[in-house]
């Protein structure tokens, strides 16, 4: 019997089908990656628009920016619509000088490097009065929107709205908060850590687990432990980067040795403080393996339809050698 | 320089870049690759392939399960939700969930292996509209159900597995989250305006005239102001009606003609691209009409969602909806 599952902190319900995977091509293919590291734009220092370099990580100014840091014109509103200038900043963190397609095949040292600089460029950015928020992704492999250049990069967008998927967590962890007078996501790691199913790994100061209500399968949240809990990413992280460094290192090799290097994407979805939301919101990352296609009904309703229940992916992802 | 809009229903910003809008050639190319007739299960004479149908369009003296079908309607062989047992609803600390239980359906659209919705005439896209129709009303009846979402899939970018042409129907145990906030934000409106924002929307789009692709007599179909993919189209009917479910047999007729008129245009100006489409409704039984009003979304699959838009929910559309309209328009 399929089930339905509600997320603790958005209210979104998923349903967990597991009659589906069986269905056949409702699989992605792995990733592909075609430019040599002679061709490669990210190699050999070809790399124009640099903003910041240090410890063989490079950020760029993205050329392709869809936000304008000139300074923005008022909004402005025609009846019902409502119009306003896209100021912003958009860049490209290239990873490392080698030309290394994945992450996870990096050394743990280097990724560290690449997490202080998401870090250094989102203090960075709250300088800046107009941005609202900032944030750091990554999309690796054509089918998480990546171009097929196997040279490990990942970006970070300043923008000057608060998007609409982080206020849907912290208007969730608010309310919670306000009932409970409790953290949800300190009681979210508790509740993890005691029913232990859906855990794929934890160290002393990080969980990573498949969420209750995943929406697709594989799908792994990495979460502070309570104790060392901060809305904010960017001061949270401190003294921690090493550690989550590993923890990153060791979830993408267990995607490329279980999943046949599936396309991938992670965000980090952090609360500066600017957003009031110390008490009640914790930072973390979510990685999403891009193994199925999201269909009309998924982009239709917001209801995802997960094949694959996170106890069962969660189990693989423990059993995977790293 | 590009800019950011606000949909005035929900309140969602999206990017649209305005320096370097892409033109409909601008796209990668999806092509349509059928599979094998013979491994079809969908095609006529595959009858016993797929569970027992629920409900079918057939010359008299056609029987159930047997070809000679014009349209049919059959539960789908991996539901995503289960027909039995009620809805049971419990907690695990924190957590909360409930049994899976609803329909969900295939509506199989035209005997023929090769053509698709675009493809067929306006009379059999009538009696496609028809099958959505009777099973909507069918499954309202069910009081486990709250919601009946109807979607396509077309081509295998958006998610299809099966190439013969056909829509699908889930009858959910609750309402969507994309539509509680459409839900919630036309209520806003209609608190603060005492009007329909989806009417107000249907002036507006009259008055800027630029957006619009085409309309007859009950439908008008436009290019949204504040769009999340780029050649983003809805279809809407005229009248204020906040259920799918509630069209008349003359109301159904104009959305054939116009529904044919509008993938047809899609399919021209962008060579067949893979598409989704699905249908927001009320739900079932919604005890404030007045405030909502169905529409159907027209989503060409022509980008990929990428890190971005799935950690932020805010869209970065490459192609303004006016243009887009434009090249609608004149195909």
């Amino acid at each position: 019997m399929p089930q339905l599952r509600k997320d603790p902190i958005v209210s979104r319900w998923v349903i967990v089908a597991t009659e589906r995977a069986r269905r056949s091509a409702a699989f992605v293919d792995p990733v592909k990656h075609e430019t040599s590291p002679e061709d490669c734009p990210f190699c050999h220092d070809r790399m124009s628009g640099e903003v910041y370099s240090g410890d063989g990580v490079k950020v760029l100014k993205d050329k392709t920016a869809f936000f304008t840091d000139a300074e923005p014109s008022t909004p402005r509103a025609n009846g019902l619509y409502q119009i306003s200038p896209s100021y912003g900043h958009h860049e490209l963190v290239v990873e490392s000088p080698e030309h290394i397609a994945n992450m996870a095949d990096l050394p743990a040292e280097q990724i560290g490097h690449v997490f202080r600089t998401y870090a250094l460029r989102m203090r960075h950015h709250e300088n800046d009065p107009l941005v609202k928020y900032v944030l750091a992704y990554k999309n690796y492999g054509v089918a998480a929107g990546s171009r097929s250049i196997g040279h490990a990069r990942s970006q970070i967008m300043a923008i000057p709205v608060v998007p609409v998927r982080l206020q849907d967590k912290i208007n969730g962890a608010k309310l919670y908060f306000d009932f409970h007078e409790r953290s949800l996501f300190v009681d979210l790691v508790r509740q993890e850590q005691k029913e232990a199913e859906r855990v794929v790994l934890e160290t002393d100061h990080f969980i990573a687990f498949c969420p209750f209500a995943a929406r697709f399968p594989f799908e792994v949240w990495i979460m502070p432990k309570p104790k060392h809990q901060h809305s904010d990413y960017s001061h949270g992280v401190e003294g921690l980067v090493p550690e989550l460094a590993g923890v990153m290192k060791t979830l993408l090799l267990k995607y490329k040795a279980g999943l046949n290097d599936p396309a991938y994407n992670f965000v980090i979805q952090s609360a500066p403080a600017s957003l009031g939301a110390e008490e009640c919101y914790c930072w973390h990352i979510e990685l999403l393996p891009r193994l199925t296609r999201v269909a009309g009904f998924e982009r239709g309703t917001g209801f995802y339809i997960n094949p694959i229940p996170p106890e069962m992916t969660a189990k693989f992802l423990r059993e995977v050698k790293a | 320089m590009s800019e950011m809009r606000c949909d005035p229903i929900v309140g969602r910003w999206v990017v649209l870049d305005t320096d370097h809008p892409k033109r409909p050639g601008d796209f990668p190319k999806e092509t349509r690759k059928l599979s094998a007739k013979a491994t079809c299960q969908f095609c006529p004479g595959k009858e016993h392939f797929t569970p027992h149908e629920v409900d079918a369009v057939r010359p008299q003296g056609s029987h159930a399960n047997s070809p000679g079908w014009m349209v049919r309607t059959v539960p789908n062989k991996f539901p995503a939700l289960g027909r039995d047992g009620e809805v049971e609803k419990e907690a695990w600390g924190m957590f909360d969930l409930m049994s899976g239980v609803g329909a969900h359906e295939v509506i199989i659209e035209t005997p023929d292996h090769e053509r698709d919705l675009a493809d067929l005439s306006i009379e059999e896209v009538d009696l496609v509209l028809g099958q959505y129709l009777s099973r909507s009303r069918d499954l309202a009846k069910d009081k486990r159900h709250k919601y009946i979402c109807i979607f396509k899939n077309f081509g295998s970018s958006a998610g299809a597995t099966v190439e013969h042409a056909h829509s699908q129907l889930i009858a959910l145990p609750m309402v969507p989250k994309t539509v509680l906030e459409e839900l919630r934000g036309s209520h806003a409106y209609h608190q603060a305006r005492g009007a329909c924002v989806f009417c107000d929307m249907i002036e507006q789009e009259y008055k800027d005239r630029e957006r619009i692709v085409c309309e007859n007599k009950s439908f008008l179909a436009f290019c949204p102001f504040a769009p999340r993919y780029a050649f983003e189209v809805w279809v809407i009917p005229k009248a204020h009606s906040a259920s799918f479910a509630d069209m008349d047999e003359a109301a159904r007729k104009d959305l054939a003609a116009h529904l044919h008129e509008v993938l047809d245009r899609v399919r021209k100006v962008l060579g067949g691209p893979a598409y989704n489409f699905y249908i927001h409704t009320a739900p079932i039984d919604y005890a404030n009409p007045q405030h909502y009003h169905w529409h159907i979304e027209i989503i060409p699959k022509l980008t990929r969602s990428i890190g971005f838009e799935w950690g932020t929910g805010l869209h970065i559309v490459p192609t303004l909806p006016h243009e887009a309209a434009g090249y609608l328009r004149k195909s």
